[in-house]
């Protein structure tokens, strides 16, 4: 085992992680943080989506031990239980999602894409979200939700 | 009314926070975790397992093989009988014994610390195999002399289900060759791949014999009598609680092998036990749907009426295991020909063994294949007459009146209005007008093409003697306060099921939506039911609620009236309240603390006290006794979509955009349109995959080719399309309020409505797509194979 020191949702935060151990794994096992779920180890689907260092990573394919010394920020990003941003917000009354497997992954690209760009089209959108697979709902509503909550931050709606 | 309403999904709040509670996060203390050993090869002996080195290992608790649970008794029997057919069965192991049989097979399970340890101790396994000479798909299967999946099998067909209605072959004899077509059909494999694979986690207590399950499951109860039966426990020391599941698509349909190594495992260590499947396990061995074959001969007259069908399926359904996906297959076969009336048919299955994976239930359950077959078959005749494709369909569908209509297989189809749904779907695609679009588009140098496709999809599937066999139960009670908590034997895999239940109880009681909870997926709070599986949630789950909603709706009505001093017709129920035609009213509180603290008192008299009511519900058009009444029937109610769509073509690399698509479905009385929407979404979207991305290869030999999703590639956000939906209600006269499915409505038509618009993008050409999915390579080879 080895100690790794990490910026966790804005605090700092201190795991014990196996050197083979993923980021998604540390994440979920050592800090439970459950939010970020597994769904196919190859950084193909995004359920594990999490920010690193303010960039969107696959934490499947991350090692925890590379969070060493920088900031990760996940889809619980410190709130309080039952608060929601409106990101969250516009998933949920969009009907963004079925399941939820791969929601927190979605929120967590939107929340970042909408931090590099204010008024993203449909295409910005699509590339912003090209990384996040969903099996049950398609990408209808998801679009939807990211329109609605990009409107809302602009006084559109 | 919220019957209706567009209400947002209930768990969408906790899901979008990430505090949904899938499997992988119930973690009872001191949780172990298990992994699989599967077998590298198709088709094997096992010489020798050597345990010894993963047994060594510090942090392993235990090692399991085949071997070791056929030691402790665990072995499952063939079980179950079918109508019409008769399948060769064979004892199956949770954990290979003697051979295996497909690449993917539980071979032996370890369980370690953790998951980092258990896969390390996979590797300290070592396993003997003589490998054997295989059959990587149905036709090697059936040739003569070929190795034999299952050693005790004479060959390897493991059921055959033929059915006739009239005489197709004096039909087609007796026709003009030019108004004939023979062809092959061929449906490739696909995965359901929910995102969430499958898992347990089980936790036995010794003192109390009791095992206890959290299984990504679609049906609980269903798991739990089939756990049981497997590790010879009583029903009832068995809890299994489903916690939220992250999609299933009817690949979680108990049970599985992995369920019961991991629930053995949790019993013999007397500690919890976790398995969740990996992607790389779940690609070749999760389950797999479709691979069918279809051999057709079509004699049609001169304005493309079909006066006779003959097909002729093969169906790859691998190596057999724990799962019942072969039965799809029987569905594909049944389901010929569908919306069409045909009166000279011959449809001939065979389900053939190989060494590829075994099936699975998914989405669509055989509909999806005969709907490619048939819509494949309607385009190549609407071709040969040299009428339109709309048109030809028209001459050829069943029309409303016709309803209940025998089918050739014998199964009884409810109702229908398909020319509805292909009228309504023109309009939405801009069928008229879309010729001279697509002129203009060639004149500029692009390929556009238009296409429909038509799918029938029968629903609330009800077999007998299993335990799928038809019935739902849930359970209303109100509390002395006032609120209402409905427990139900359906459950949810993610698709909504909790809010249109609720929807359906508060109408029928007259309460507040807020005020009616759901409670779903544990064998020890909810009646008995099947669970998740043929979009039976609403018909059988939303209806049981119903008729147990009705009697407390009835004990509310007549103790409110006594309080109001009216009689029991003057009152209505609404807005959690009693309500007079004086306008006086009494709140569902009060009159609920009347019942529970007064049962002695006034209002009382006469009636029954206690507020929980469950009740079971079946559907009466389902036909199980052919000795008495010669019918039989498994299929209460048939959805049905039409689908069109706009497709572009890139002649030079055969890359398929598409444009546009539109399906208007029928699904009767739509109880939410805004969850039946993104359940048509997602549905489409999946058959999309299908029909363009999605494909499980194996070679030869039976290795699969797929093994993570960078092979078995799913659609994202930029393969997405406008999706345009239209909705058409041809209530069911048979369930309550014309409810049918809707969950597996949508999955079927978009593979042969993308065909026939690829088709018409290259008519010039003459292009035929036989196979799906329609890859580059495929719609390349097509294109140089018509110059």
């Amino acid at each position: 085992m080895i100690d790794i020191e990490l910026t966790l949702n804005g605090r700092p935060r201190r795991l014990a992680v196996d050197p083979r151990e993923s980021l998604v794994d540390a994440l979920r096992e050592r800090a439970r943080l459950t939010g970020a779920h597994v769904g196919c180890r190859t950084a193909s689907c995004g359920a594990c989506t999490v920010e690193l260092d303010g960039n969107t990573v696959k934490s499947c394919c991350v090692l925890a031990a590379e969070a060493d010394g920088r900031a990760v920020r996940t889809v619980e990003n410190g709130a309080e239980p039952g608060e929601l941003d409106d990101v969250q917000v516009a998933f949920a009354e969009a009907q963004g999602m079925q399941c939820g497997y791969c929601t927190p992954g979605m929120v967590v690209s939107v929340r970042n894409l909408l931090d590099r760009i204010a008024d993203p089209d449909d295409d910005e959108i699509t590339r912003g979200l090209a990384g996040n697979l969903c099996r049950c709902t398609g990408y209808v509503n998801i679009l939807k939700a990211v329109r609605l909550v990009r409107d809302r931050r602009l006084g559109r709606v | 009314m919220y019957i209706g309403e567009r209400v947002e999904g209930r768990n969408n709040r906790l899901v979008v926070a990430g505090a949904g509670t899938y499997v992988d996060d119930v973690r009872p203390e001191g949780c172990l975790v298990l992994a699989i050993l599967r077998s590298p090869h198709p088709h094997a002996r096992i010489r020798r397992i050597d345990v010894t080195a993963a047994e060594g290992r510090d942090d392993v608790e235990l090692v399991l093989t085949g071997e070791s649970l056929l030691a402790a008794g665990i072995a499952i029997p063939p079980s179950g009988s079918y109508a019409n057919f008769t399948p060769r069965m064979t004892v199956k192991h949770p954990l290979a014994v003697g051979k295996v049989r497909y690449v993917g097979e539980p071979v032996a399970a370890v369980v370690a610390h953790d998951l980092v340890g258990a896969r390390a101790a996979l590797d300290a396994l070592m396993v003997d195999y003589e490998v054997l000479p295989s059959v990587g798909n149905a036709l090697l299967a059936l040739e003569p002399g070929a190795p034999r999946v299952e050693d005790e099998w004479p060959d390897n067909v493991m059921v055959e289900y033929p059915f006739e209605k009239g005489d197709p072959a004096a039909v087609l004899g007796a026709t003009e060759p030019s108004r004939i077509r023979r062809g092959t059909l061929v449906c490739n494999r696909i995965a359901s791949t929910p995102l969430e694979g499958r898992g347990l986690v089980a936790d036995y207590d010794p003192h109390r014999r009791y095992l206890t399950c959290w299984a990504s499951t679609q049906s609980p109860h269903i798991l739990r009598t089939l756990l049981a039966g497997a590790l010879d426990l009583p029903d009832s020391s068995i809890r299994v609680i489903q916690p939220n599941v992250g999609g299933a698509f009817g690949g979680k349909i108990p049970m599985f092998p992995e369920d019961i190594v991991t629930a053995h495992a949790a019993i013999v260590l007397k500690r919890p036990v976790k398995w969740i499947e990996q992607r790389h396990e779940y690609l070749p061995a999760g389950g797999h749907s479709r691979d069918v074959r279809c051999d057709y001969e079509v004699a049609f007259a001169a304005d493309g009426r079909i006066t006779a069908l003959t097909t002729e399926l093969i169906a790859d359904i691998g190596a057999q295991s724990t799962f019942l996906g072969w039965l799809m297959a029987i569905v594909s076969a049944g389901c010929i020909p569908g919306s069409y009336k045909v009166d000279d048919v011959r449809v001939r299955l065979r389900c053939v063994v190989s060494n590829r994976g075994p099936w699975q239930a998914y989405r669509g359950y055989g509909k999806e294949v005969s709907a490619f077959f048939l819509e494949r078959i309607l385009d190549e005749v609407a071709d040969a007459v040299g009428r339109p494709r709309d048109e030809v369909r028209e001459r050829n569908f069943l029309t409303p009146d016709v309803f209940p209509y025998e089918q050739p297989s014998g199964w009884i189809t409810d109702s229908g209005d398909y020319s509805g749904t292909l009228a309504k779907v023109k309009d939405l695609i801009g069928w008229e007008g879309f010729a001279a679009r697509k002129a203009a588009a060639r004149a500029g140098g692009r390929r556009l093409g238009i296409g429909i496709g038509h799918e029938l999809t029968p629903e609330g599937s009800s077999r007998p003697d299993s335990l799928l066999s038809g019935t739902d139960s849930a359970t209303v009670k109100m509390s002395p306060h006032g609120d209402v908590t409905v427990l139900t034997g359906v459950t949810s895999p993610g698709t909504g099921n909790e809010t249109g239940i609720a929807q359906i109880v508060a109408d029928c009681l007259g309460a507040s939506l807020d005020r009616v909870r759901v409670v779903q997926g544990d064998t020890e709070l909810c009646p008995h039911g099947n669970g998740n599986y043929s979009s039976r949630s609403l018909t059988f789950g939303g209806s049981s609620a119903h008729l147990a909603a009705l009697v407390v709706h009835d004990k509310i009505r007549r103790v409110g009236a006594s309080m109001l001093d009216v009689a029991p017709g003057e009152v209505r129920l609404d807005g959690h309240r009693v309500i007079a035609p004086s306008g006086a009213e009494v709140g569902f509180g009060a009159v609920a603390a009347t019942i529970y603290r007064s049962p002695h008192a006034r209002h009382m008299e006469g009636v029954e006290p206690g507020l929980e009511v469950t009740r079971t519900f079946k559907m009466d058009n389902v036909h199980h006794q052919p000795e008495k009444d010669g019918r039989y029937n498994q299929y209460p109610t048939w959805s049905f979509s039409t689908a069109a769509c706009i497709v572009e073509v890139d002649e030079e690399t055969g890359v398929v955009r598409i444009e546009k698509f539109a399906l208007v479905h029928d699904s009767g009385m739509v109880v939410n349109p805004l969850l039946a929407e993104a359940q048509l979404h997602g549905a489409i979207t999946q058959g999309i995959g299908a029909s363009l991305y999605e494909e499980i290869r194996y070679d030869d030999a039976g290795l699969p080719q797929n093994l993570t999703l960078r092979e078995y590639t799913l659609p994202g956000m930029r393969e997405s399309v406008d999706i345009v939906l239209g909705h058409q209600s041809t209530p069911s006269p048979f369930t309550m309020m014309g409810m049918k499915g809707v969950g597996e409505s949508g999955i079927s038509a978009p593979a042969p409505a993308i065909a026939s618009a690829i088709e018409d993008a290259l008519s010039d050409l003459g292009v035929r797509l036989t196979e799906v999915p329609f890859t580059p390579a495929r719609v390349w080879a097509a294109i140089q194979e018509a110059r």
